[in-house]
């Protein structure tokens, strides 16, 4: 019997690896002709392996594309010179020393550092990261972050505009420029992940892959010594922390399930495990990021065996830490559901009064639904029940609005 | 036994719908599981994929020209031949073609061998 299985996500994850040693190669303002000739190889992949799987698939596809690309390149006749230069002579040589493991996880390095580029804006390094670097399509990401395909597609043309325009080259920065490159990448993988774990489509399958790639993400910086950090350590821990109940927040009938409620024997253990092992070691570092606060409270999360052994004062220890680092009103927001956890109402009730509006933008409705709750553990059901109207009119998220809804019923029945 | 020719025709154009790396190599897996099935049930014959270009022909005076002359919805994309007792058989068989949801479709054909006119 001939054994045909293909390593999971093996397309995906060599896309990311193929753009970034074949734009290292070609150069990086060849990109776009890069990624087109990499999308070719794998249609012709996918039509030729029916007959027969090569013996090496990875070798196989990079040497299609890179063949592809020098094809592409002699079609358009662009900057011959360059492609005389990279199919002849001694530069041969060079070039398969590119696809050497090590290089080959050097060139993702040198991409994944691309996007922390100040010349980007956020929104493009978000689009360029999952496209480029985590092999996503535009339609997947478009999915994932719930926006028009055609959305992802100006950024993406906007990001590749940029990189030619300002001649932005897949070298590595200078000693002092990567740290300030590091903190931007960082800020990009936390946001895939937060994308991915509160997804508007939780339970789908993409918003699973996008915590996967952050968590990917993570590890591949974590390969070079030059690139660890105490922020790095302490967001990795984060994702495993998080990632680990993943399976339990939503239930079978596809709601929203609250912590209290979750069946915590069902937390993935092996990641808990390593967020363990990865805190650890963030805080062999000196510095204290807002992601060594985040982990270590999704961390006392995990600890309580149970709902009601939650250590509530050390979680709120750990949010006012947070909120000197990053004063901002969503911390309040979250101390102040911490407080109604712990059935602190007065408390509750005095931060929620400190919060603006204005500042919490899409999640304004997270605060009426705070207030409703208020209300309706203080007996003012009549209250409580104006608010919950208005969290469900403002909440745009399917799942969160019936998990709304039912907390409505709950306080109907209590009129 | 009976020999059978299914044909492949459209559907196959993954470019021009955009799949994505992840879509192409589920598709492909869908693919390698069908042609494991019919080899591990003894009935596969042989079969391949076939490049979208196509060079006709024709005439009296041996035209040749280039295609396309179908638009790729009819396209022949591959074949695959089997053994089977009836066409009925094929029809169960054809049921794993992996690409009907792309607008795929298969034609089945029996093949014509000497003996049958015997």
């Amino acid at each position: 019997m001939p054994h045909r299985k293909i390593v999971d996500h093996l397309f995906r994850h060599q896309y990311g690896k193929m753009v970034a040693i074949l734009s290292r190669i070609f150069g990086l303002a060849h990109l776009k002709l890069v990624e087109d000739a990499i999308q070719d190889t794998f249609i012709k992949a996918t039509l030729q392996w029916r007959n027969g799987i090569p013996e090496n698939p990875e070798a196989w596809l990079t040497q299609a594309a890179k063949n592809r690309v020098v094809d592409l390149l002699r079609q358009i006749n662009a900057e011959q010179e360059r492609y005389q230069k990279v199919s002849h002579g001694s530069i041969v040589l060079e070039i398969s020393e590119f696809f050497l493991d090590h290089e080959v996880e050097d060139s993702q390095l040198r991409m994944i550092l691309v996007v922390g580029h100040p010349a980007l804006s956020r929104e493009e390094q978000i689009a360029f990261a999952l496209k480029t670097i985590s092999g996503f399509s535009m339609k997947e990401i478009a999915a994932a972050l719930l926006l028009k395909e055609e959305t992802i597609k100006k950024r993406l043309i906007r990001a590749r505009k940029k990189i030619k325009d300002q001649q932005i080259k897949l070298a590595y920065p200078l000693p002092h420029e990567i740290e300030d490159r590091m903190v931007v990448v960082l800020q990009v993988i936390y946001l895939i992940f937060n994308e991915g774990f509160h997804s508007t489509k939780s339970g789908s399958l993409i918003s699973k892959e996008l915590c996967g790639e952050a968590l990917r993400l993570c590890k591949l910086l974590l390969v070079k010594e030059r690139f660890r950090s105490g922020s790095l350590y302490a967001l990795f821990a984060l994702c495993c922390f998080h990632s680990s109940r993943m399976e339990t927040k939503i239930n079978t009938n596809n709601e929203i399930v609250d912590l209290q409620y979750q069946d915590r024997s069902q937390w993935y253990k092996p990641l808990i495990v390593l967020g363990n092992y990865a805190i650890q070691k963030s805080f062999e570092y000196g510095e204290r990021s807002v992601y060594h606060y985040e982990a270590a409270i999704a961390a006392e999360h995990l600890k309580a065996d149970r709902f009601e052994s939650t250590d509530w004062r050390r979680i709120l220890e750990l949010y006012q830490h947070l909120y000197e680092l990053q004063p901002n009103d969503n911390i309040l927001l979250s101390m102040a559901s911490v407080h109604l956890q712990a059935g602190q109402l007065d408390q509750a009730k005095l931060l929620l009064d400190r919060i603006m509006t204005s500042r919490l933008g899409a999640r304004i409705y997270l605060l009426y639904g705070s207030y409703a709750e208020y209300y309706f553990r203080t007996d003012k059901t009549q209250q409580a029940l104006t608010e919950i109207n208005q969290a469900i009119a403002l909440c745009s998220n399917d799942l969160e609005k019936a998990y709304l809804k039912k907390k409505r019923e709950q306080m109907v029945g209590k009129v | 036994m009976k020999e059978f020719m299914m044909i492949f025709i459209g559907g196959a154009d993954y470019e021009e719908i955009g799949l994505s790396p992840e879509q192409l190599q589920n598709r492909m897996a869908k693919w390698f599981a069908w042609d494991d099935k019919l080899k591990q049930q003894g009935i596969l014959r042989g079969g391949e994929a076939l490049m979208p270009r196509v060079k006709r022909v024709s005439g009296p005076d041996r035209i040749e020209s280039d295609g396309p002359f179908v638009e790729s919805k009819e396209l022949i994309g591959g074949y695959i031949t089997v053994t089977a007792d009836s066409f009925e058989e094929v029809v169960k068989i054809a049921q794993d073609f992996p690409d009907y949801d792309l607008d795929g479709s298969v034609e089945i054909r029996e093949i014509m061998k000497l003996d049958q006119y015997e």
